[in-house]
């Protein structure tokens, strides 16, 4: 019998997130041995049960760290336990700053070949061979991961969620070995809401919407927020914005700002400068807005709109408001 | 504070991507490789620490093949990095980040390091592996996505917020420690002329090539460049109204994007 699948789970009010969800859907896939869940936190015991929601009959939990905010190395170290535990041979982590920043832990603590923002993985035979964008979306390579152990953080939005298949799991508590004195060191002393207001955040938003130099000044930029707010997407900006003080540089898609991969993207106002690009290329719908016919954006867009944003965006906010009925 | 900053060379941005030969990399004849983009938002913020804090050294270090490492390397001594190891790869390009880490591990661990700074991840693999393995590989404590970086004089702390998919978490930390920066500098500094020609004259600290050990590996087998985008489909219209409904339509029927 194969060696089993874990996936580490990641969730918020004791329900797995899309994340973890994904990455369900890619040790069915995958192919191996049975998935086994992982989780930890003061919430492991509802994030066992919601893994019995997808078939998942077995789960391992930590409920204690040491404290609910511990480096990342910490959860590491419970990782990779849990894994041995098992007698796994492949753990998979979600899309999320968490599940990338552990893949590339685990790789060295559990001696593992890693690969992050996977699109694609399949086994064939003792090697697991993955598909991922590189250069911001302007290409994909392939790379043969070979073990015995293999580390996968996918990518986001890449996977769908997978069928429910309702069960309750077998849980067992793990205890992994106490970690260095020196990781529990450092402190969390606040959480701070996303600054982005209500909305959702840029890194995980199914929808984004962003604008550019064409919105012209920051009291413009509410025009852009106006239709994000509509669509439930994200705000994202362009260098030309953060630059300008328009907008706070966390608002920022791009080569040294976020790269995001949502299933649709609205460039507003902004021209498409390769260094824009290679932050949001791999969005799946890619809309353009722009006043200049021959702006770089539209050659990477899937549909287009040539016009005046100030006219265009108060009519597509109207209409998509009147679509959604509210 | 002794200043630790990995730095990659990478294709530049403006790069036309080609495959290799064999199909498996990029190709990187021709290619012009600078400093990766967030690994020069970690030097700026390594130098602006410096000069907060009289006393402190950046050191520099970068692992990779030659004439790009070294190239590299002098671009960070032009900026400002006081010192600079480089830590001799394999040619070619598409390596397993896992290796990189070690070499560069090796190479920190050898030298003071109070705070090792890297960028959260290089704009060619996109891969964010190296900040978290040097953080296990030099048993210290390490945060990615990390903006606003500080250090505390009184508490002898780092502070920092890390950006995360809900809004941000402020921490505290002592050293040694490991960042992976995510910060975005609006106006990051420019090599003045007569730095760029010290530069070339810096002492450049060489490791060898260390052979890789035994075990898991990651290697590229394929690199594939998408058909070329044939252009947004455009969207007639008299109206703004008019171009709202038409999109509107597209996005829900074909593109199926929201219901």
């Amino acid at each position: 019998m194969s060696a089993p699948i874990l996936v580490v789970a990641e969730g918020s009010d004791g329900r797995l997130g899309g994340p973890t969800l994904e990455s369900i859907s890619v040790a069915r896939t995958l192919g191996g041995g049975p998935v086994i869940g992982f989780a930890t936190g003061r919430a492991a015991n509802e994030l066992a049960s919601d893994f019995g929601r997808f078939g998942v009959d077995r789960v391992l939990i930590v409920p204690n760290l040491g404290s609910d905010a511990v480096p990342v190395g910490v959860h590491a170290n419970a990782v990779a336990f849990a894994a041995d535990h098992v007698g796994a041979d492949t753990v998979l982590f979600g899309g999320s700053i968490f599940g990338r920043d552990l893949a590339g832990h685990l790789a060295v603590r559990w001696n593992a070949a890693v690969a992050t923002g996977v699109i694609d993985a399949r086994r064939d035979g003792a090697i697991v061979e993955v598909r991922r964008p590189v250069f911001g979306g302007r290409a994909t390579e392939t790379r043969r991961l070979e073990g015995p152990h293999v580390v996968l953080a996918i990518r986001l939005h890449a996977f769908a969620a997978p069928s429910e298949d309702p069960g309750t799991p077998l849980v067992d508590v793990v205890v992994p070995p106490p970690v260095l004195p020196a990781l529990l060191a450092p402190r969390r002393t606040s959480v701070e809401p996303s600054t982005a207001g209500a909305g959702p955040s840029l890194g995980d938003a199914s929808i984004v919407v962003s604008g550019g130099r064409g919105v012209r000044a920051a009291e413009n930029f509410q025009l852009v927020e106006e239709l994000a707010a509509s669509l439930g997407a994200a705000v994202g900006a362009s260098r030309a914005v953060t630059d300008a003080g328009w907008r706070p540089s966390s608002f920022q898609v791009g080569q040294t700002g976020r790269s995001v991969s949502p299933q649709l993207y609205v460039a507003v106002g902004i021209s498409g400068a390769i260094q824009h690009l290679v932050g949001m290329l791999s969005s799946r719908v890619i809309v353009a807005i722009n006043s200049d016919p021959s702006a770089p954006i539209f050659r990477v867009a899937d549909y287009g709109i040539v016009g005046d944003l100030f006219q265009i965006l108060p009519a597509l906010t109207a209409e998509i408001r009147r679509v959604r009925g509210s | 504070m002794e200043i630790v900053v990995c730095i990659k060379p990478v294709p530049e941005a403006e790069t036309r991507l080609r495959v290799a030969p064999d199909g498996r990399t990029l190709d990187p004849e021709g290619v012009k490789f600078v400093l990766a983009g967030y690994d020069e938002s970690a030097l700026e913020q390594a130098l602006l620490l410096k000069e907060s804090l009289p006393g402190s050294k950046v050191h520099a270090v970068a692992y990779g093949p030659a004439p790009r490492t070294e190239e590299v390397l002098r671009a960070a001594v032009a900026l400002g990095a006081d010192l600079a190891t480089w830590v001799e790869g394999p040619p070619g390009v598409g390596g397993d980040p896992v290796a990189a880490a070690r070499a560069l591990a090796g190479a920190i661990a050898s030298v003071p390091h109070d705070l090792v700074l890297c960028g959260k991840q290089a704009g060619d693999d996109e891969a964010g592996i190296v900040p978290p393995a040097l953080g296990e590989l030099l048993a210290a404590p390490d945060f990615g996505s990390v903006v606003d970086l500080r250090w505390d004089t009184s508490a002898s702390r780092l502070t920092f917020l890390r950006s995360t998919e809900a809004g941000g978490e402020r921490w505290e930390s002592p050293t040694p420690c490991v960042i992976g920066l995510q910060q975005a500098w609006n106006d990051p500094r420019t090599a003045k002329l007569p730095n760029i020609l010290k530069s070339r004259k810096a002492t450049i600290t060489k490791r060898p090539m260390e052979s890789a050990p035994p075990g898991p590996r990651s290697e590229p087998a394929k690199f594939e460049l998408p058909p070329p985008r044939t252009g947004a489909r455009m969207v007639e219209f008299k109206t703004p109204e008019e171009a709202a409904q038409k999109l509107v339509r597209i996005l829900r029927e074909d593109a199926k994007v929201f219901p």
